[in-house]
């Protein structure tokens, strides 16, 4: 099932960006569909964390621009929901637009609802285990009136099964509540299950090394063939740019930049 | 959620501080000093060295008057109790005489204007050693008050007499009440200091009594009472007051020995054993009267401490006493 | 239970031990008082009114020292985070003075405030004010920014922000330094009492030994150190605030 229509959400154009004498991002060109799923992979310190960050407005790029058609939400790796606020609270951030209370009670419930945590909305989040953090955001993010979704590493702080649920669960959020989503990661398989089109980049400066479109449609199973083609040559084309970076990308251990 | 319990904790903890508040101030009570008008406070500040048990009764005493009440103030130590006359904080004080003469010669403008009482100091010793005389105590260590005090310049003038070089004794500095304690751990071998710790060794059995200080200094002097020139400018009447109340407590002690005993020991958490045996054994341990030091006495004191370099320069004894307020028909305060 | 009859075992134990080695009369009572003598001399102290009057004296120093250095600290500390010149300048300084035993003060407190309830209420605001400053400040250094980006996604203003962002964030990190600092208050206000003054806990410790009542002194120990206790366990409360206990479970 792939939402993807011709109507570009996001155009960034010529982007370049350097802290001080390091380049980080060059040239990077990029048009991204509404509805559609991009994901960027490639190893830590190929400036994909500094694209999003250009791409939500956080940081102004040196060279280029960006251009946005439409309201954003953010998931960061961890710490994103604020540990003093309970799960409703969390989820109650993006609805703070809604000035009846009654009603955003009832949308927050409809968000619990929808990652299945009915009976925790009052539990703080160190009291929920990663994953069902992991889910808060998610639900939090998705129950404001974004358009774009972006996720940088959302689930590379879990274990590897909880992660792969946490895939599926995603694919089924955004059946409820369809989204443009841009993911930041370095799990090549996360990346190739879940996108519309792929993007590995090569760090130092990054660049776009290929575009990927991916075949057939969302959602996949992890043993399709299309995406186990996919694993392979994606791990084949990063490792001929930077052999040694493999072993950390299989293992997870890297952290954005 | 936060907020509502911050706020609940901040109004808890403004409850409890005006609570406290009131129970340390007790406003209610105020309005009975204001019935008896502008009440005037004076701060008496004393060191529970010798004038420990007049102390008690000179508070009683500021129970005569109406428009003034004298609240004693202990001090620890002489650099506090220094410090706060040099700030300006305590105007009258009990005080040991070269000390009294020491700031006097640092430019503090005090006065001495009465006595505390005279002799109630003792040399103690450790009972287990054969102490004779201070020949006996060569080598050893022997505790004092201060080296401003009147004690130490009895010993040193001991000394001379006995033929005992200064550097033969080893002196050292010690708070009073510490002193029983180390002569019983056998820190040191002999102390002298002002009643009642002396007493106290002696009933405890672990000290003995070598001299009392009446027998080798008759009519002892240690504390005086030392009033700042401020006060006595500004309010001689209270002055007059205040001696006039140490001399009739002081009359009413001589004759109420076991009395003063009782009302002196929960006063100020002493013992009222040890209390009783300073007062009555024998009697003249400590004296509350002839209270008026005389010029020659001083300048006795002034001169030893002038020759033990305790002082540096020479502090005329007619600017230091002032004798003005020393009534001349002394009675026993009536005390119910 | 057991966290609350284990301490009780070794109290009982401890106490018994002490009567006994009281009772074979091993030391003099200048060296260890008895334990009932403790227990007269603390019902003697009580039922003057000189307990009561000590504890109120010694309370009201604490609370209104430590109080005020609280109202003025944690204040302090947010400005100094936010102001990187202020931090720069005053980062320093403020650990000096930290670094510095309120107890050297002393003088200066008397010269300044004289004695009584003053000199105290200074020492003691001295002693918890500067901690309470660092605490706070570097609390909010320690914030992850990743909360200010999120309070920044779903559009706080800056008011928004210290309200509902660095003000929870940091309070576990504050509440914590609060119990150490009424703690430290707690000792540094006997400890001021024992140089001038005429009531006070610390006072009556040292007016005990003055009076060579060690059994007086004893029950004044106790006392100071029950209400130090009953203190903690009071602001211990503060960690149990729904909104902060993350602080200190994960």
């Amino acid at each position: 099932m792939s939402s993807k229509t011709e109507e570009p959400i996001i155009e960034i154009s010529q982007v370049s960006h350097a802290y001080g004498s390091v380049r980080v991002l060059e040239n990077i060109n990029l048009k991204v569909m509404r509805g559609e799923f991009i994901a960027i992979v490639g190893p830590s310190g190929c400036g994909k964390t500094t694209l999003l960050n250009i791409i939500s407005g956080y940081e102004n790029p040196d060279e280029g621009s960006v251009c946005r058609r439409g309201k954003l939400s953010m998931i960061y790796q961890k710490d994103g929901l604020f540990p003093w606020y309970t799960v409703s609270e969390n989820i109650e951030l993006s609805l703070r637009h809604i000035t009846k209370s009654e009603q955003r009670k009832k949308q927050t419930l409809s968000a619990i609802r929808l990652i299945a945590l009915e009976g925790f909305e009052n539990h703080y989040p160190h009291q929920l285990s990663g994953g069902m953090k992991q889910r808060v955001e998610l639900a939090r993010a998705l129950s404001g009136e974004s358009d774009i979704l972006l996720m940088d590493e959302p689930f590379s702080a879990l274990d590897y099964i909880t992660r792969l649920k946490m895939r599926g669960e995603l694919v089924t959020y955004l059946r409820e509540r369809p989204r443009t989503v841009i993911l930041v990661t370095h799990d090549i398989e996360e990346a190739a299950q879940l996108a519309d089109r792929v993007i590995p980049m090569s760090s130092r400066p990054g660049s776009i090394l290929q575009v990927r479109e991916m075949t057939p449609p969302r959602p996949r199973s992890l043993t399709d063939p299309a995406v186990t083609n996919m694993v392979g040559e994606l791990l084949k084309l990063l490792n001929l740019q930077n052999g040694h970076h493999v072993v950390n990308i299989k293992k997870g251990e890297d952290h954005a930049l | 959620m936060l907020y509502k319990h911050l706020k609940r904790w901040a109004l808890g903890a403004l409850l409890f501080t005006v609570l406290l508040t009131f129970l340390r101030f007790e406003p209610w009570k105020f309005e009975a000093f204001q019935n008896t008008r502008s009440l005037k406070i004076i701060d008496v500040g004393f060191l529970p060295v010798t004038c420990h048990l007049t102390c008690p009764v000179t508070d009683y005493a500021s129970q005569t008057s109406d428009s003034y009440r004298y609240d004693s103030q202990r001090f620890q130590d002489f650099p506090t109790m220094v410090e706060s006359i040099r700030g300006g904080r305590l105007e009258a004080t009990f005080m040991i005489v070269p000390l009294a003469m020491k700031l006097r010669e640092q430019g503090v403008p005090v006065r001495i204007v009465y006595l505390g009482h005279r002799d109630g100091s003792t040399v103690m010793v450790r009972p287990d050693l054969d102490i004779a005389d201070l020949r006996d105590l060569r080598g050893m260590t022997f505790a004092i008050p201060s080296k401003y005090s009147n004690q130490y310049l009895v010993i040193r003038r001991l000394m001379l007499e006995q033929g005992v070089e200064p550097e033969e004794i080893n002196f050292i500095e010690m708070p009073p009440p510490d002193m029983p304690g180390a002569l019983s751990a056998k820190a040191i071998d002999a102390y002298f200091v002002g009643e009642p710790f002396p007493a106290s060794s002696e009933l405890s059995g672990e000290g003995r009594i070598l001299y009392h200080v009446k027998d080798i200094w008759p009519n002892f002097i240690s504390c005086a009472l030392v009033v700042h020139e401020r006060l006595i400018e500004e309010h001689p009447d209270l002055v007059a007051d205040l001696v006039r109340g140490i001399a009739e407590s002081g009359e009413w002690a001589e004759e109420n020995r076991e009395e003063a005993a009782r009302i002196a020991a929960p006063y100020f958490r002493q013992n009222v054993e040890v209390v009783r045996h300073v007062l009555m054994s024998p009697p003249d341990r400590v004296s509350y009267r002839m209270l008026s030091p005389t010029d020659q006495e001083l300048q006795l004191i002034h001169d030893i401490a002038l020759e033990t370099g305790i002082l540096e320069r020479e502090v005329p004894i007619s600017e230091l006493l002032d004798r003005r307020f020393i009534p001349d028909d002394i009675r026993p305060l009536q005390i119910q | 239970m057991r966290t609350k009859l284990l301490p009780l075992l070794f109290v009982a134990v401890a106490i018994g031990l002490w009567s006994l080695v009281s009772s074979l009369q091993i030391f003099s009572n200048l060296v260890l008082p008895a334990p009932w003598e403790v227990l007269e001399g603390f019902v003697e102290e009580a039922a003057s009114g000189r307990l009561y009057q000590d504890v109120v004296a010694s309370l009201f120093r604490v609370t209104i020292g430590f109080g005020l250095a609280v109202i003025l600290g944690i204040p302090f500390g947010l400005w100094m985070a936010s102001q990187p010149v202020l931090r720069d300048m005053m980062l320093p300084v403020v650990n000096f003075f930290r670094n510095l035993s309120p107890l050297a003060w002393i003088p200066f407190a008397i010269l300044w405030f004289g004695i009584g309830d003053a000199p105290a209420i200074f020492l003691i605001f001295i002693a918890a004010l500067f901690p309470i400053i660092l605490a706070t400040f570097a609390a909010v250094e320690n914030i992850p920014s990743v909360y200010f980006r999120v309070a920044n996604d779903y559009g706080m203003e800056k008011g928004e922000i210290l309200r509902k962002v660095t003000f929870p964030a940091i309070a576990p990190q504050v509440i914590t330094t609060l119990r150490v600092t009424a703690g430290l208050s707690w000792l540094v206000v006997v400890a001021a009492e024992m140089i001038a003054g005429n009531d006070g806990l610390g006072f009556a410790i040292w007016d005990a030994r003055n009076g060579l009542r060690m059994d007086l002194l004893v029950s004044g120990m106790i006392v100071i150190g029950i209400i130090g206790v009953i203190l903690d366990r009071l602001l211990v409360q503060l960690t149990k605030i729904p909104g902060v206990r993350w602080g200190y479970e994960q």
